[in-house]
């Protein structure tokens, strides 16, 4: 297989998807000199090295495609091997798009192929997430009322320089937030209407802060932050406390913990360590790893995958409402 | 087999809990330099016998804050792991992959001679890895070697397990070994790689003739198998068939998840592992967690 785009996140998935039986990365496009000099420098000489993806597209036999670059090039790119290679699995880093229109006209590039085609929300496979997903469709903490979320990093603590500053191309909505707003759309589906407010921190082209509020069909509501300017986390973390009539359940990285008012009720605590997160390969968190292999599975299998581009999309659309519904404040 | 290193962590120093992130974040902010010494000499008095460290910025100032400590002798080592990976990873999210190779390569201690030809040669097919290896392991240990206290030794260099498990994973047995030999030339320490792989890079270092006599492997080793890979059963049947190497088992608690007495008797049951590294957060703690080890672990008979 091969990888387009050999920066922070192809280079991650090269790593595992090399690692994992049966799989070997063959080739790799950058556009950039220097990190295609490096990879030469580090990587074995049987990976093929291109600066141009057409023409690797057109040299390579290849059985899958990771598209690693930065957001505004995925659905460019996706469009080409569309065109060139048909039926080639595609697997694209999260957000799928910049915009949901964007995201439209990745689904319908690949409309009428054959190929698996997958997007890069790995805390779906988290089994702490997992576990707090299970415990929602139990109805555990009765007709649900509220939750506050959040999703916090240390990545940005000063004016950051790459294109994950620029407009349109990054930001925190683009960059932090999707995982939250992928998640969040998992447990509780579509929110009838969002509201939102931003602000600028470090940044001079976009935004720092998100905070939206969403209000459901069911009558729930919620309110999610989302910032990457918080200091003091080594690792980006999210938080949800869902608020149920009959109890609280809280889901972070490491624990689910499920506070139920009954007495009759057991209250429960199940930290990361409860699950069975062992892999075949780890590099980073267990939770790339065993994305990369359902991909894979559902690419030998012929299946569609668990978070396919339809399901992305639906995050853009998330993330547009919430730019479409900033209010100043003033 | 006995455990005869018993090194102090510095996790709980530097903001890191594989339980739980909130108790990391609320612990390092109480956690005061001054403390954290104090915790340190409470380990050495209670049969701690060296520290392993990232070289993240604080372990800087505590290397620094140790020189004039009096509990810390010659038999206190050091065992450094480069580099302090999520420094890097955030680096490159604000600056972007190149940016973050910019800056690197505008810290290393090339001269200025090999520097041009280096970045003149970029253009060719000069971008030697093994020698940008050694000039990063260089940038990266010469600050740290220029504050540690004198006494104490640099026992073992590690590879942390982020760049271990790329190069295992793109077999790149090259840098393994120019990373072992730069280590054992230039620091007369020996080299050691941090995996979260075990078996996998035991298979590797066996299958390309690489010594394992030569090197120290730390790894998670636990009763419920957090972070052992592919599996809690590899790993262990790996272990019993190593006829050399020294293993140091880091996570024994699972990120605080097992207790002391739970961890003391699983590694004992291993047998084979002749180090443990542990961290701790307060000098109470870190008594009753070195005089555990101490009895459980150092004079064991398998």
């Amino acid at each position: 297989m091969a990888v387009i785009g050999f920066g922070k996140m192809g280079i991650l998935h090269s790593g595992i998807v090399n690692a994992i039986p049966d799989c070997h990365v063959t080739a790799i496009c950058e556009r950039e000199r220097l990190l295609l000099r490096a990879a030469r420098a580090f990587l074995p000489k049987t990976v093929a090295l291109y600066k141009n993806h057409l023409e690797m597209l057109a040299k390579e036999e290849l059985d899958a495609l990771f598209v690693t670059t930065p957001i505004h090039t995925h659905v460019p790119l996706i469009a080409d091997v569309a065109r060139n290679n048909r039926d080639l699995n595609i697997f694209v880093e999260k957000p799928l798009a910049a915009t949901y229109a964007e995201a439209q006209t990745a689904c319908e590039a690949v409309n009428n192929l054959n190929g698996v085609y997958a997007v890069g929300y790995q805390k779906r496979f988290s089994p702490v997430f997992q576990q707090a997903k299970a415990f929602i469709e139990k109805s555990l903490i009765g007709e649900l009322l509220f939750f506050r979320a959040s999703s916090f990093s240390s990545d940005v603590l000063s004016a950051g320089s790459s294109w994950r500053f620029r407009k349109g191309r990054g930001g925190v909505l683009l960059d932090l937030a999707p995982h939250l707003l992928d998640i969040l759309l998992w447990f509780f589906g579509e929110p009838s209407a969002i509201e939102s407010v931003k602000r600028r921190i470090y940044s001079g082209e976009v935004d720092d802060y998100v905070h939206a509020v969403m209000s459901y069909g069911s009558g729930m509501k919620g309110s999610m932050d989302a910032c990457w300017c918080v200091r003091n986390y080594r690792l980006p973390e999210i938080s949800i406390e869902v608020y149920g009539e009959k109890g609280v359940l809280t889901v972070s990285e490491d624990f689910v913990k499920l506070t139920l008012y009954s007495e009759a009720e057991k209250s429960r605590v199940l930290y990361k360590q409860s699950f069975d997160t062992s892999v075949p390969y780890l590099l980073a968190d267990p939770e790339y790893t065993i994305e990369d292999a359902t991909f894979l599975a559902s690419v030998k299998k012929g299946v569609r995958p668990q978070m396919g581009f339809s399901e992305a999309a639906e995050v853009n659309a998330i993330i547009d409402r919430i730019n479409e519904n900033t209010h100043p404040l003033r | 087999m006995a455990v005869d290193s018993f090194l102090i962590g510095d996790n709980p120093f530097i903001g890191v809990s594989h339980l739980s992130q909130v108790a990391a974040r609320e612990r390092v902010e109480r956690l005061q330099l001054n403390r954290i010494i104090k915790v340190i000499e409470k380990a050495i008095s209670s049969g701690a016998s060296g520290y392993t460290f990232s070289t993240h910025p604080m372990n800087l100032q505590i290397l620094k804050a140790m020189k004039d400590s009096s509990s810390i002798d010659a038999s206190f080592d050091l065992y450094p792991v480069l580099p302090y990976a999520e420094g890097y990873v955030r680096m490159a999210t604000e600056k972007g992959a190149m940016g973050l190779i910019r800056e690197v390569w505008g810290r290393l201690p090339v001269s200025g001679k090999t520097r041009v030809l280096i970045e003149g040669g970029l253009s060719a097919a000069k971008f030697d890895a093994v020698r940008l290896l050694k000039a990063y392991v260089d940038m990266e240990l010469t600050s740290y070697l220029n504050v540690k206290p004198k006494k104490c030794e640099l026992r073992t260099v590690f590879m942390h397990d982020i760049l271990t498990d790329l190069a295992l994973s793109f077999e790149g047995h090259q840098l393994f070994d120019s990373f072992m030999q730069h280590v054992h030339e230039k620091y007369q320490a020996k080299p050691g790689f941090v995996t979260r792989n075990f078996a996998r890079f035991v298979s590797f270092f066996q299958a390309h003739h690489l010594s394992l006599e030569r090197i120290a492997i730390m790894t998670p080793f636990n009763r419920i198998g957090f972070q052992m890979n592919p599996s809690k059963n590899t790993c262990e049947a790996c272990l019993s068939e190593m006829s050399e190497g020294e293993v140091i088992a880091i996570s024994i608690l699972a990120g605080g998840y097992l207790s002391l007495d739970e961890a003391v008797e699983y590694i004992r049951g291993l047998g084979k592992v002749s180090g443990v590294a542990v961290g701790v957060s307060s000098e109470r703690h870190a008594e009753e967690t070195f005089k555990k080890l101490r009895v459980g672990l150092a004079n064991q008979i398998t």
